[in-house]
């Protein structure tokens, strides 16, 4: 398995945290499944994160504040 | 709920690497808030994901529902298919060991993500 020494989300957290929302009690995850999706929400993650930490170095900032995610949230929602 | 400072943990590591990349510092207040984003967008996703199987009369969602759901960016999805297609390889190659262990022959089940690759940028981060 390739490790770059990058974290992610667990196998297991993802599967849970899906589970908490499907309506039929009878869906699951498969395998391979999770594993994308864990790699999909480490991706909004970091997007939302370097998207907010690029709004803030364009308004001269080194910190990085919820009023920076606040403007990029619209976009990272329509394009998730 | 153990659930969510799991992935407010998660969220943090995440939000430290790319400190470390861009050389900037998150506010305790952002972190959390991303955190809460993405729990609460798991449930739009669990949601789609669920109707995606049902609506191809599965109960278990799989590989094809995780691509339909990252359609909506093309880095992304091609992220998502390289990677979907890599894990169905390298389950290709425990399957044929373990066919060579039990030397009888079962049919054999072709994933349907074995698609050929598309050129692949680098760009998985949407730069």
């Amino acid at each position: 398995m390739a490790e770059r020494g990058a974290s992610g989300f667990r196998k297991d957290t993802v599967d849970r945290l899906l589970r908490l929302h499907f309506r039929d009690g009878r869906t699951r995850v498969n395998a391979d499944a999770q594993l994308l999706m864990a790699e999909f929400l480490k991706v909004f993650v970091r997007e939302a994160a370097s998207r907010a930490a690029r709004q803030a170095q364009a308004e001269d900032l080194r910190n990085v504040e919820t009023e920076q995610l606040e403007k990029v949230l619209p976009q990272l929602l329509l394009d998730f | 709920q153990r659930l969510k400072a799991a992935v407010h943990y998660t969220v943090g590591c995440l939000c430290g690497e790319v400190e470390e990349e861009k050389d900037v510092q998150f506010s305790k207040q952002i972190i959390a808030a991303i955190s809460d984003i993405t729990f609460r967008h798991c449930e739009i996703f669990a949601k789609d994901l669920e109707m995606f199987a049902r609506h191809a009369k599965r109960t278990t969602i799989t590989t094809e529902d995780v691509k339909l759901l990252a359609r909506r960016s093309n880095s992304l999805l091609k992220h998502i298919t390289k990677m979907s297609e890599e894990l169905a390889s390298s389950n290709m190659e425990q399957k044929e060991k373990k066919k060579k262990k039990s030397s009888t022959a079962k049919a054999e089940r072709t994933p349907g993500e074995q698609e050929s690759a598309v050129t692949e940028n680098e760009d998985s981060n949407m730069a």
